[in-house]
């Protein structure tokens, strides 16, 4: 195993002052189910949008697959971010199309601007997308509007549409923040088999600890953007998720169960 | 236990803004009454101007007919206007697409969205007047006509549309950018899918607009069409008859015109 992704002393400080992340620094290996746990404001979705440069680091380096994402220029930017799914807890979909010309939305990063703009996307992808749309139970809903979906199913394109890019990794923001307990396993589930079985390296921003003790390999703690833990589920102590949501012991729902209890 | 106190209780709270409100409806009505006791009447007594005034209007719409004119001139007349107006609408809606892609505030930079300054003072100004601009250089005609609507349109649609774009929800833009996708590839793939709608009933809109100035600007800047004709026949034959008939020609399409932009704005809504 070698480590896919390194992120080095990551700082980010807004304009205005505020610091949303100070000297972060982990890595990730290829293949790894890893979750990010922390309070709102803690700074997760800032160090989940560092990675693909979605929001500019103010100091530190990102790593991906050897390269220096910090120091690329625009258009080879473009190339790692297509290499990089991402998934969003509202979604992003563009309500008024279809279910596969969101999924192939996912292709446009390896096309030519112009195919890209007139939506001419060859049978290789078509089929793809087809193919991964199946895979997540979607194969009925292929040509229905994106908003006449539920919530989970629209989750699922968002999924399809992050696969169908051929993604090394994953980032989740919030995938079940908005969703029903059902629809939150599902998705949960789906994440988790893309995981093991396509072996694709999945990095998950979660706001609830049962689940993310459940499904990952590791889990990365953050408070006032620092990290403050970084380790398997299974040596989480309770004292410890306090600590990370920096509450005191009673306030929190949650269960540590089994056999992290105690 | 409550107590009454002796005096009302105000709802409105009384301030410096109010005073100036009353203030200034106070001195309208005075200059307003003024004005009515001053005028220069020139012997004509209201009451009699009243009933002259209906008098015409009866003779203009109960006994429309055509002399001048004959029913295919007019009508290809009124083409005239439409075509105007369609001409300006559609060149004033290419370019504002564009501009307004630059302009939006969540697809633009920071120096492009500029723009927006340049674009209101072209709004601010009227339609009739750059067309009177242009005709300095293009001469009064129906090349001024084109060039002026066409140009206060920009104004129009500009706004309407960068503001229709921003409406939409930046996640989606955000989603795209995380692909790799590239600015072009996201205007088309889901700026325009997501705000079609809006751009088409401000298209229409504007074009509601252009037909109503399109006939002003036949008469006031000589760019024919139909307005131009009830120029002629007010101003130079003075036959209010025809006049009336060339009303009826414009109401008719008017009234068309709602008709199909009524059942485009509920078709529009029910794929919304």
């Amino acid at each position: 195993m070698k480590a896919l992704l390194e992120v080095r002393r990551v700082s980010k400080k807004y304009g205005n002052g505020s610091t949303a992340l100070s000297d972060v620094s982990f890595s990730i290996q290829e293949g790894e189910f890893v979750s990010i746990i922390g309070p709102s404001g803690a700074g997760k979705s800032t160090l989940l949008r560092c990675i693909n440069r979605m929001i500019e680091v103010s100091s530190g380096e990102v790593v991906f697959q050897n390269v220096n994402v910090t120091k690329l220029g625009k258009k080879q930017l473009k190339q790692v971010r297509r290499t990089i799914g991402m998934i969003f807890q509202h979604y992003n979909l563009v309500n008024r199309l279809s279910v596969i010309e969101n999924v192939l939305h996912g292709r446009l990063g390896y096309k030519s601007t112009l195919a890209g703009m007139l939506g001419l996307y060859n049978e290789e992808e078509k089929k793809k997308a087809v193919e991964i749309l199946a895979m997540l139970g979607l194969q009925d809903q292929i040509y229905k509007r994106a908003d006449q979906l539920s919530g989970g199913q629209k989750q699922r394109v968002g999924i399809a549409r992050a696969l169908v890019q051929e993604p090394k990794l994953l980032l989740c923001d919030e995938p079940i923040a908005s969703l029903d307990p059902n629809a939150s396993k599902t998705i949960m589930d789906y994440l988790k088999t893309i995981s093991t079985t396509l072996g694709i390296t999945v990095l998950v921003n979660l706001h609830q600890v049962d689940v993310a003790l459940k499904y990952s390999d590791r889990i990365i703690g953050v408070n006032k953007g620092r990290i403050i833990y970084d380790g398997v589920p299974r040596e989480m102590t309770s004292d410890m998720i306090h600590n990370i949501y920096g509450s005191e012991t009673g306030d929190l729902l949650f269960d540590l169960g089994g056999e992290n209890a105690g | 236990m409550i107590t009454r106190s002796e005096t009302k209780i105000k709802v409105k709270s009384f301030n410096k803004a109010t005073l100036v409100i009353r203030m200034t409806l106070l001195v309208l009505v005075l200059v307003t009454l003024l004005g009515f006791f001053t005028f220069d009447y020139k012997g004509i007594h209201v009451f009699d101007g009243i009933v002259l005034t209906g008098q015409t209007f009866l003779t203009m719409f109960l006994e429309p007919h055509f002399s001048h004119f004959t029913f295919v001139e007019l009508i290809s007349k009124l083409f005239i206007t439409i075509g105007l107006a369609i001409l300006t609408t559609m060149l004033g809606a290419a370019i504002s697409l564009f501009l307004a892609l630059v302009a939006a505030r969540n697809l633009a930079s920071k120096t492009t969205s500029n723009i927006r300054g340049i674009i209101a003072v072209i709004r601010a100004v009227p339609t009739v007047l750059w067309v009177l601009i242009f005709a300095v250089a293009a001469g009064l005609g129906s090349v001024a006509a084109v060039i002026g609507m066409s140009f206060h349109s920009i104004g129009y649609l500009v706004k309407a549309y960068s503001e229709s774009f921003e409406e939409m929800d930046d996640g989606v833009i955000e989603a795209l950018k995380a692909s790799g996708a590239t600015w072009w590839q996201i205007v088309f793939q889901a700026v325009l899918p997501s705000s079609m709608t809006y751009l088409l009933s401000w298209t229409f809109l504007r074009f509601e607009i252009n037909f109503t100035v399109a006939v002003a600007m036949g008469a006031a800047a000589g760019a024919g069409g139909i307005g131009y004709d009830m120029f002629m026949a007010s101003v130079f034959y003075y036959d209010l008859r025809e006049v009336g008939i060339i009303t009826y020609f414009m109401l008719l399409f008017a009234i068309l015109l709602e008709v199909f932009a009524t059942r485009l704005k509920r078709k529009l809504r029910l794929n919304a």
